[in-house]
């Protein structure tokens, strides 16, 4: 299987004026493409953090990062964000909509910034993106006109629309009841199966940190990586 | 300050923008009264003296924008607020009466300096009910988050 | 530009008490300045003109502030006594203006009639466009060579006659226009140097011996009160004085060349100063308001600006765009001071105002594209210290899932 993700970061620091903080002590991570991971861990021990790092939003700790084997810490802040654009795919909880914005404004952001390296968009696969997660009816809506099931789904169609290798969710289902929740991982994992899309989604949920290839339990402290590959 | 919206940082911002509304009007009115020789100077200030009323009312724009940021920034404690037995009516006039607060504060101490320079009280007045009228329509702004 | 175009009109503009509050505190801002400018330049001009005039051996005549004008005193018997004198015993550059004439003309602007001899001429006289300069050797009852402003050339091409009843010889005079001034000639006031009276709409008519003696007291009277001696000194001056005293009975102070330059350095100099850290001192408040309202935005759109960061937004595209509304707002700015000057200048052409009718490039002249370009000089610093407060201000809260949790 081909590695991906291959992540090595020494120590993360975050300092404030009267206190300093370091969290993912000498932490690794390899991931090979399609896998699902989730990681897990009590709040404060840095997953966000974690996702963050992934993500290529923040650079600012100790280690190496190499990302569809390219060497990423070298990579000018443009470049960062066309990778974001293009490769990753955030999806994050049902709050990360813009709420001047329609929905289908929102879910199309991604499209105004692909610039010239734009890989082919037809209008179909909107349609077929918004048709797959049923939000057609809210596409003239604002954010605050929805529901909190229809706002998660939004966010999960943006984070899909630029057909990204990599998808990183953020607590995606934290404040869905049942239905919509079951909803969203089922649809995360439709484009894990349909696409080979990697999917790393950090939760406190157990039941759907179990549905995935790979549970990476994190522990505050902790100064190797505690990962538990799951059968 | 623990049933009011303002935090010290609000009080000391808002003051400061009443406070440069006011020396604003202030100078421009000291200006009037100064006997200059130099043409050149009286030239330079005709140009802001002839439209004191405009520029004035003009800068008191920087009021509105704090009371729009201070309301937005405030959203979610109002929500909270109401939430745990608070009432949009009870919230606005807490809110009034701290804006009218600092504003008769702030007035107070000008009409001092107005005294002190024996200038004319009513010179300021009209500042004060622009700003009440500020104030009483941001309150009105309040309502907007009882859903947030 | 579609980036551009989204974020303004979707992110900024939904903000829109924001955007006012900068545009108003820039337009602030930009009248001040712009305001500052002028009167510098305007004076700085001013002083540049002095300078023709303010040698060595050259004395200005001021009437004194504590000496009152009776004009039951005044006759014409005394002021010819005085030019008499003046005749016999000085170098001296005559001018006077203000004289208003009837003349008719494609703007229908009411003239304004000017009087300068040939020392005035030589010291201080004005740049022509077409046509060749004054001479001087007329005489009253022919043709007498004038230079008119630009605005007449129209109606009185080089070498037409201009026909007028003229107050000051008190008969009919017929002029030949020898020369037009260039556009926008102008004088300073001596005693008000950021002031000036423009030259479109004016005669200016040659003065000699013959033409003083047959002039009424008025204009003999106004040419005293700024009459320059030239080549002189103290002790001749206070003869003069005592004639002035005698036949008309006012003080006349004459000032040389270093108490100009000491009242320039007391009178001009000192206001100056006050005007530049006036408006340094106004335009420090204004940026330090400025730069809150652009904080504040941040905090209100830091939600709105990590989304987009997200997706793909870089932080170089982010700084590039505010650097494009700032200067859009900066545009607007001087384009809205630029078309209040351009209204002001063009009123004084609805008002038949002829000593301020000026030409120029959109209805502005030289020293307002000059203000204006300390407006937009100073709308770069302003616009820096404001962008990079904004960015530093993002970038403090880096862009974290955290942020929109």
């Amino acid at each position: 299987m081909t590695k991906i993700i291959d992540l090595s970061v020494k120590e993360k620091i975050y300092k404030s004026k009267k206190s300093k903080l370091s969290i993912l002590n000498n932490f690794s991570l390899e991931v090979a493409a399609g896998e699902k991971i989730a990681i897990v861990g009590e709040s404060g021990v840095g997953k966000s953090s974690l996702l963050n790092i992934i993500g290529l939003i923040d650079r600012d700790y100790n280690g190496e990062y190499t990302l569809l084997g390219s060497a990423t810490n070298n990579l000018h802040t443009s470049e960062l964000a066309q990778w974001r654009n293009q490769k990753i795919g955030f999806v994050l909880q049902e709050s990360a909509l813009i709420n001047s914005l329609t929905i289908e404004d929102n879910i199309k952001l991604p499209l105004l910034y692909a610039g010239s390296g734009k890989k082919e968009f037809k209008p179909e696969d909107f349609e077929s993106v918004i048709n797959a997660i049923g939000i057609k009816p809210i596409l003239k809506k604002k954010p605050l006109e929805c529901s909190g099931g229809e706002k998660a789904r939004a966010v999960f169609a943006r984070g899909i629309i630029m057909k990204p290798q990599i998808i990183l969710a953020d607590e995606p289902t934290a404040s869905l009841d049942m239905e919509n929740r079951e909803r969203i991982v089922t649809l995360l994992f439709k484009m894990n199966r349909e696409f080979n899309t990697t999917i790393i989604t950090v939760t406190h949920d157990l039941e759907i940190a179990n549905r995935h290839d790979r549970v990476i339990h994190l522990e505050s402290n902790s100064k190797c990586f505690a990962g538990v590959m799951k059968q | 300050m623990k049933r009011s919206l303002f935090r010290l940082t609000d009080m000391l911002e808002l003051s400061i923008a009443y406070i440069i509304c006011f020396s604003l009007n202030l100078l421009l009115d000291y200006a009037k009264t100064l006997d200059l020789d130099a043409y050149i100077l009286k030239a330079f200030l005709k140009n802001f003296i002839d439209c004191q009323s405009l520029i004035v009312s003009l800068f008191t724009f920087i009021v509105i924008v704090f009371h729009y940021q201070m309301l937005e920034r405030r959203k979610a404690e109002i929500f909270c607020r109401i939430l745990v037995g608070g009432t949009v009516f009870n919230i606005a006039i807490r809110y009034m009466l701290d804006c009218i607060t600092v504003l008769f504060f702030v007035y107070l101490l000008l009409a001092l300096v107005n005294l002190h320079l024996g200038f004319n009280l009513a010179s300021n007045f009209y500042l004060v009910l622009i700003f009440v009228a500020y104030i009483l329509i941001s309150a009105r702004q309040v309502r907007k988050y009882e859903n947030f | 530009m579609k980036i551009f175009k989204f974020i303004v009109s979707k992110i900024f503009l939904r903000k829109a008490i924001l955007g006012i509050g900068v545009m108003l505190l820039l337009c602030m801002a930009n009248y001040i300045t712009f305001t500052a400018a002028r009167s510098i330049l305007s004076t700085f001009q001013g002083y540049q003109e002095t300078k023709y005039v303010n040698q060595e051996g050259v004395y200005i005549a001021n009437l004194d502030p504590d000496s009152h004008i009776d004009m039951n005193i005044i006759g014409e018997n005394g002021t010819q006594a005085v030019y008499d004198y003046l005749n016999s015993n000085f170098k001296y550059a005559f001018y006077t203006d203000g004289f208003i004439v009837s003349v008719p003309n494609s703007d229908d602007m009411e003239i304004s009639l000017g009087y300068m001899n040939e020392q005035y001429n030589r010291l201080n006289g004005f740049e022509l466009s077409q046509g060749t300069d004054l001479y001087f050797d007329y005489q009253l009852e022919g043709e007498i060579p004038v230079l008119i402003g630009k605005g007449l050339s129209k109606t009185y091409p080089v070498g037409s006659t201009i026909k007028i009843e003229e107050s000051v010889i008190g008969r009919p005079l017929t002029l030949q226009v020898q020369g037009v001034l260039k556009q926008n000639a102008y004088h300073s006031n001596y005693y008000a140097l950021n002031s000036k009276t423009y030259y479109n709409f004016s005669i200016l008519i040659p003065v000699n011996e013959e033409f003083i003696n047959h002039a009424s007291m008025d204009i003999q009277l106004n040419g005293l009160m700024d009459i320059t001696l030239l080549d002189t000194s103290k002790e001749e001056i206070a003869n003069l004085s005592e004639i002035i005293k005698d036949n008309l009975g006012l003080r006349f102070n004459f000032f040389s060349q270093k108490e100009n330059y000491d009242y320039f350095n007391e009178y001009y100099l000192h206001s100056l100063k006050i005007i530049f850290i006036t408006t340094f001192i106004l335009l420090i408040v204004i940026t330090c308001l400025s730069v809150w309202n652009a904080l504040v935005s941040v905090r209100l759109m830091l939600k709105d600006f990590t989304i987009n960061l997200l997706v793909g937004l870089s932080y170089s595209k982010l700084k590039r765009i505010f650097y494009g509304y700032f200067g859009m707002i900066a545009f607007i700015n001087v384009a809205l001071i630029s078309i209040f000057t351009a209204f002001n200048r063009y009123g004084c052409w609805l008002r038949k105002d002829a000593t301020f009718a000026t030409y120029g490039l959109f209805g502005l002249i030289g020293m307002d594209w000059l203000a204006l370009l300390s407006v937009v000089a100073s709308d770069i610093i302003i616009g820096i210290i404001i962008v990079e407060s904004m960015l530093w201000k993002i970038k403090k809260v880096p862009i974290s899932l955290g942020v929109l949790q």
